[in-house]
């Protein structure tokens, strides 16, 4: 029953303005996570760029990356992922409730991610002195890298609690289903540059 | 429910509340016309400071010995004054300045896609342009407006400031890719397909994926800089394993791209001024449409032709040479239609239409030299010249400026509601024209003959035509003081222009001018191109535009 998702206004037509301005503002976030992938890529870029020109690979002195943890990290984000599709289709179907359980889920996932994140950054720094500014390349990289996506992940977690929030007070209303289908988006898109990132710096 | 049996509404119906208050109308203004015309003003603003910056450095450069100011000042002049002309008047100019005042008219909408964003994307503007000229405060940047490093790692600390104001102005341009995109792509009136987009509007359309794209990776290239000077993060400094090489890409990724930022929406300006004042269909409209997409597209690939001597491999070398020849196909198949166009039309030598044809002359002379850059063995031998300052500034003085012109000349009536002073406008054009030719024709044999650019003194050999080149300079000054003039004289006391006083075909001559603030009273079908001179024009649904009548949205009926 997705066709109930059509909004109305008060004379119980369908509010054509809503529904077009949603389809704008999709569009234009789609292109503004092009535009966000470009920023990605272009980091990504430098430091396959730098990881080739420099002398040798790993650097010299440069622990290696703890694969098996942050595996187990990522699979915790791909579960938010999966989440997040079923907090989508349930609020696509009027299943408030299971809406509301998937995306509690989702946000907790999403800041699981970022506590197992943040003690990766604290064991590279102060167990094995991996820091941004002070080794080289591989610390420019790694840090400037997943911190971007972390901040990404973080900017996700801080949004769709906020889609709670107004859910749970009323103001996030069926009629509107803008933000819930671009937090999907969002969500999705953080996910696929984890894949990138994991390979490159863990496997590659 | 099928949406067909809904009332209308949407979105092209849809009229913002009318502004009230000075403040809503003209500063925090959502009306794109509003806003085009803020870009173009605050461009010009910011094209006076340049301009200042640019007599200092033709006015050094009168004598061989220097001596007007320090060297030291001096690289930081001719570094603000690029920066400043290429992201603060070409581009803001170019896109957010004609592309807003004048695309969603054309294609038959009230306003682009997000008028809110669009705000935001203008107001960042001015305050980048001014965080830009704030660091002659602090040290001005002074590795040229590439600022490679590691020159631009050991620069003064205005240099971060650069880094700051790039990367905002490049955010405003990021939002207005999309927003133009988004409107272009959703926003056209019913009727106006894809081959009956007027080529102005192909030119933004060409240009909008760029700023979305080619910007983000310079954003990328000026983080990683200001990460570097802030906080030490290592990713250009050679002795902690960057790689000074790692800027040029990423520099270069964007800025030749950049270029087609600044010339592809004076293309469409030119498409639109030669068939108008020729009284002639354009020749090969396809031809022009899709070669802008072909330029827009091939620009991504050719970036490292700016690379040859910083030790690219030689296959490489030959890889981007052959690419970037492929570039001067579609640009002369636009050449050879524009002048099919003017072949045996109904000339008017109107100011905005000599222009135009300067702007012919000029890009294609400039696009001629730069095949001389793009092959390794010359490039080799010219490489960072006069001949390549000779090369870009008749790309971009002699193409976009010129162009910016043009659509002055031309749109001014529809902005204004009246015309810019045609006799003023001649003697702008002849100044600025000989100025140019005469500051910028020169630079091409001190080139051959070995004058290195960026420098502040120079071998006295080189005086006589530096002499010529700066009286040039102050000619073409002139000129764009007469520019001036004449804005500030028309506005107050210009002729009446009327909706349509070139007779041109494109819609927004079919509306007053200035246009009301929801543009159309009801929103135009469109059955065909516009440029058949000879045919009625090919709209229906604008009978009312032209009389006193509100539009119905407003007359109280049911909403
Ligand atoms: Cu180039």
């Amino acid at each position: 029953m997705a066709i109930a998702a059509i909004p109305h206004d008060a004379h119980g037509e369908v509010d054509q303005l809503y529904v077009e301005t949603r389809e704008l503002r999709l569009q234009g976030f789609l292109l503004f996570l092009i535009s966000d992938c470009v920023l990605f890529s272009s980091f990504i870029f430098a430091y396959l760029y730098l990881r080739n020109t420099g002398q040798g690979w790993p650097p010299p002195g440069i622990a290696r990356l703890d694969v098996a943890f942050a595996a187990w990290n990522s699979v915790v984000l791909f579960g938010s992922g999966a989440t997040m599709h079923y907090a989508l289709e349930n609020w696509k179907h009027g299943n408030f409730m299971k809406y509301m359980w998937m995306l509690i889920a989702t946000i907790i996932l999403g800041a699981m991610f970022l506590g197992g994140q943040g003690y990766e950054y604290h064991h590279l720094i102060f167990d094995e002195k991996v820091t941004w500014a002070g080794s080289g390349i591989f610390g420019a990289s790694f840090f400037t890298l997943t911190g971007m996506h972390g901040f990404h992940v973080f900017m996700g977690v801080c949004y769709l609690t906020v889609l709670l929030l107004q859910t749970a007070a009323g103001t996030y209303t069926y009629q509107k289903y803008f933000g819930i289908t671009a937090g999907t988006l969002y969500w999705h898109f953080v996910d696929v540059i984890w894949v990138v990132l994991f390979s490159i710096f863990y496997l590659l | 429910m099928s949406v067909a049996a809904a009332h209308s509404g949407g979105i092209a119906d849809h009229i913002h509340p009318e502004p009230q208050g000075f403040v809503r109308r003209y500063v925090f203004s959502i009306d794109h016309k509003i806003i085009g015309i803020q870009y173009l003003i605050t461009g010009f603003v910011f094209m006076m400071l340049a301009g200042l910056l640019a007599e200092t450095i033709r006015t050094q450069l009168l004598n061989a010995s220097g001596g007007f100011v320090s060297p030291d000042t001096y690289n930081e002049v001719y570094s603000v004054h690029g920066s400043a002309m290429v992201w603060l008047v070409i581009i803001p100019i170019a896109t957010g300045g004609f592309g807003n005042l004048v695309f969603p008219l054309m294609i038959g909408a009230r306003d682009v896609a997000f008028p809110w964003l669009n705000m935001l994307s203008f107001w960042i503007f001015p305050v980048s342009g001014l965080m830009l000229f704030s660091s002659f405060l602090m040290g001005a940047p002074a590795a040229g407006w590439t600022e490679y490093p590691p020159v631009s790692l050991q620069g003064a600390p205005g240099t971060t400031m650069w880094c700051a104001a790039i990367f905002l102005v490049g955010v405003s341009s990021t939002l207005t890719g999309i927003n133009f995109l988004v409107t272009i792509l959703k926003m056209r009136a019913p009727g106006m397909t894809f081959t009956r987009m007027p080529l102005f509007v192909w030119g933004q359309f060409a240009t909008a994926p760029l700023l979305m794209i080619a910007t983000t990776a310079l954003a990328a290239a000026l983080a990683a800089l200001f990460m570097e000077r802030v906080f030490g993060v290592p990713f250009y400094d050679p002795t902690k394993g960057g790689s000074p090489v790692l800027w040029q890409h990423m520099f270069w990724f964007y800025s030749h791209p950049a270029v087609y930022i600044m010339i592809l929406p004076l293309f469409g300006i030119i498409s639109e001024v030669l068939p108008t004042f020729s009284r002639k269909p354009i020749f090969g409209y396809k031809l022009i449409a899709f070669s802008s997409m072909a330029i827009a597209l091939l620009g991504f690939m050719v970036w490292a032709h700016h690379m040859f001597t910083s030790g690219l491999a030689p296959f490489l070398q030959v890889l981007f040479m052959v690419m970037t020849f492929t570039i001067a196909v579609p640009t002369g198949v636009k050449i050879f239609s524009w002048i099919a166009t003017l072949w045996g039309g109904k000339i008017h030598y109107s100011t905005a239409m000599l222009f135009a044809l300067g702007f012919l002359a000029l890009f294609t002379f400039g696009g001629i030299t730069g095949v001389f850059l793009a092959a390794v063995p010359t490039d080799l031998d010219l490489h960072g010249t006069y001949f390549v300052v000779g090369h870009f500034h008749y790309v971009l003085v002699g193409g976009s400026l010129m162009g910016v012109f043009a659509g002055m000349y031309y749109w001014f009536a529809k902005m204004s509601g009246r015309l810019l002073n045609e006799t003023l406008g001649k003697v702008h054009f002849w100044l600025f024209f000989v100025g140019f030719n005469m500051t910028f024709l020169p630079m091409h044999w001190l080139g051959f003959m070995g004058m290195p650019r960026w420098v502040a003194t120079y071998d006295p050999q080189f005086q006589f035509w530096n002499r010529f080149e700066s009286v040039g300079s102050y000619i073409m000054t002139l000129g764009i003081l007469c520019f001036f003039i004449n804005v500030i004289y028309s506005i107050r006391a210009g002729k009446k222009a009327g909706p349509n006083p070139w007779n041109a075909r494109t819609l927004e001559w079919q509306i007053p001018s200035p246009p009301n603030y929801y543009n159309f009273k009801h929103i135009p079908t469109v059955y065909g191109l516009p440029y058949d001179f000879s045919q009625p024009l090919p709209y229906t649904g604008l009978e009312d535009e032209l009389t006193d009548s509100p539009p119905a949205q407003l007359t109280g009926a049911h909403h």
